[in-house]
């Protein structure tokens, strides 16, 4: 808890601004999104909640934020665990009839991109661009997905967005956030529903 | 008394009434004794008063307690008078895990916590089961938190003053979904246990839900407050018109009863839009109308709509009358305190609304019917909660003041 207590509002906060670490951390979360919209198969989706998860913790960091990035760590860790333990192992990156998703993916990053870059000002773009990407590519997964597993794999993505967005607030947001995402990441991929529903 | 309790005692609740149940009397003391204290806790709780006890600062506001209340009051209605072949236990244990949920999201200090906070309540819920697939059952929902997500990281942003707008426009719809409304209507299987079906969002969780995230709105984005209500207005009116005009002119008589809580749900919009005392007390009003009357209403009739049967006793006009918000019953006082904030804010705002409360005399008839011929227990649970309705809406005072207002 100690990595959040007392710790500043992200508009008095230089450093997070626009490091080349959380520059790369960001495009890395949105990379992640990607490769959740992406994959229908368990390693494809693994790896794709697993960059999201290591994304926001280097921002979280970055911001002094130690426990709280653990928590998504730790979450994002469990998911990607019970997703490479049960059901059919399989990439299934990009199948047939994918090109909607694609453009998705590459329309969704860009008007990110566009909108914390250019349409919104002070520090943090970083940040910025992380949530509101991987914030809407979840929601075009949720939206286009009939399966369980990329179903809960993408409220898993979306609680780690949420809990990191929580940094854009002017106020301490504490540990609660992370600790709540890290919960939802973890459980969503633990239930009974992801575990037996192949992917 | 601390909020902390509040959440903790109903879900200790719900799950030992969850793993009880092969026991059905211990199973019911239990959740009834963890349930009776979790209320407890809400009515004693100081509304405002922030508690530490966690790390984090959990306070219940007035309007949040009264909901939590009646909430509550509609549970026991139900559990205490079940519909026929309804299984208590599992009735109580998810209605005790939703009310813990509720609890939760009244008394979380940040729009942040209240969205996690649903996105775990809607993962939960689709991993009910039910006859429609887990993709289905959380899509919906999770589009909501995504929705609401978008709309507070844009109340977030410094720029263009637009932005605040795009923020206001990501939070109506991310509520719009979460409750199930036009535009975004649940998908409704008629067959589907009510506890793993869209009326849970719709008439138990939706309430609370819907006073956190306009509550906090309203501090989010004040620049844009006026672009927020006016959406709220526009969006129940198209609600008023789709949900009643669904609800006389559907074939499906449990499709009826859904489109009927979009009807409802449309004048709350609304009422919330009115930002004036009128216009939050008929709120506060309509949101008892539906947890308190037409959800015990809906669960009474499943069984009648099964058997396809319609009757015309005194006991369904009534009925019909509740639901039509026609005097004595609490509807009506919300209509009227809902036309007079209306009317205070912009006249012609109260006749389009005036006109749109012609819509709910077809179907309410039609409702009314599908509640067959209550006998027995059931008979005096509909007798309850039309006395509740007939004693709110002639003296609605203490329930507003127990609101706040």
């Amino acid at each position: 808890m100690a990595g959040c207590a007392g710790r500043p509002g992200i508009r008095g906060h230089a450093l997070i601004a626009d490091s080349f670490v959380t520059a790369v951390a960001a495009f890395a979360a949105w990379l992640g999104a990607a490769a959740i919209v992406l994959a229908d198969g368990r390693r494809g989706l693994g790896v794709g909640i697993a960059l999201v998860a290591v994304g926001f913790t280097v921002i979280a960091w970055s911001d002094g934020v130690w426990v709280g990035g653990a928590f998504l760590l730790v979450g994002g860790a469990i998911a990607v665990i019970a997703l490479l333990r049960a059901g059919p192992q399989d990439w299934g990156l990009m199948p047939a009839g994918s090109t909607s998703r694609l453009i998705l993916a590459v329309a969704g990053g860009i008007l990110s991109l566009w909108m914390s870059a250019s349409v919104t000002t002070g520090p943090g773009a970083s940040l910025r661009f992380a949530s509101l990407a991987v914030l809407a590519l979840m929601a075009g997964r949720l939206l286009q997905t009939k399966a369980a597993v990329p179903a809960l794999t993408g409220a898993a993505g979306l609680s780690i967005a949420l809990a990191g967005a929580s940094q854009l607030a002017p106020n301490d947001p504490g540990f609660a956030p992370y600790l709540i995402a890290a919960v939802v990441t973890a459980g969503a991929l633990l239930l009974p529903a992801a575990r037996s529903h192949g992917t | 008394m601390e909020p902390e309790l509040a959440i903790a005692f109903p879900a200790v609740g719900a799950v030992i009434t969850a793993i009880l149940h092969p026991r059905p009397r211990a199973a019911l003391v239990a959740g009834a004794l963890l349930g009776a204290a979790g209320i407890g806790a809400v009515l004693l709780v100081a509304p405002g008063l922030t508690s530490d006890l966690l790390g984090v600062s959990l306070a219940i506001s007035a309007m949040s307690r009264a909901l939590l209340l009646v909430a509550a009051a509609s549970l026991a209605l139900i559990i205490a008078f079940p519909p026929p072949r309804a299984d208590r236990e599992v009735l109580l244990a998810w209605g005790l895990a939703g009310i813990a949920g509720m609890a939760a999201i009244a008394a979380a200090p940040s729009l942040d916590l209240v969205i996690l906070l649903t996105l775990a309540i809607a993962i939960l819920h689709a991993a009910l089961g039910g006859r429609r697939s887990l993709a289905a059952r959380l899509r919906a929902p999770v589009l909501a938190v995504a929705l609401l997500g978008v709309g507070l990281v844009f109340a977030r942003l410094d720029g263009s003053p637009i932005l605040a707008r795009f923020a206001a426009i990501g939070l109506v719809a991310g509520l719009a979904a979460a409750l199930g409304t036009l535009p975004y209507i649940h998908e409704f299987d008629p067959e589907e246990p009510t506890s793993a079906s869209p009326i849970a969002w719709i008439a138990f969780l939706g309430p609370i839900l819907a006073l956190a995230v306009i509550m906090r709105a309203r501090e989010l984005i004040p620049t844009a407050g006026a672009v927020f209500a006016a959406m709220l207005i526009g969006l129940g009116l198209l609600n008023v018109l789709w949900g009643g005009l669904a609800s006389w002119l559907t074939e499906k008589g449990m499709s009826a009863w859904h489109y009927s809580f979009m009807a409802d749900w449309g004048l709350v919009l609304c009422a919330f839009g009115i930002l004036v005392a009128g216009g939050q007390a008929a709120a506060v009003l309509l949101l008892f109308g539906i947890v308190l009357s037409r959800l015990p209403l809906y669960l009474w009739s499943r069984q009648s709509l099964r058997e396809s049967i319609q009757t015309d006793r005194p006991i369904n006009l009534l009925a019909a009358a509740m639901l039509a918000g026609a005097a004595p019953f609490a509807g009506f006082a919300a209509r009227l305190f809902l036309l007079r904030g209306a009317t205070q804010l912009f006249w012609p705002l109260a006749l389009v609304i005036g006109i749109g409360l012609l819509l709910w005399l077809p179907p309410s008839l039609r409702l009314g019917r599908s509640l067959g011929t209550p006998r027995g227990r059931l008979a005096l649970g509909v007798a309850i909660a039309l006395s509740l309705s007939v004693a709110i809406g002639i003296y609605p005072q203490p329930i507003l003041s127990l609101a706040g207002l």
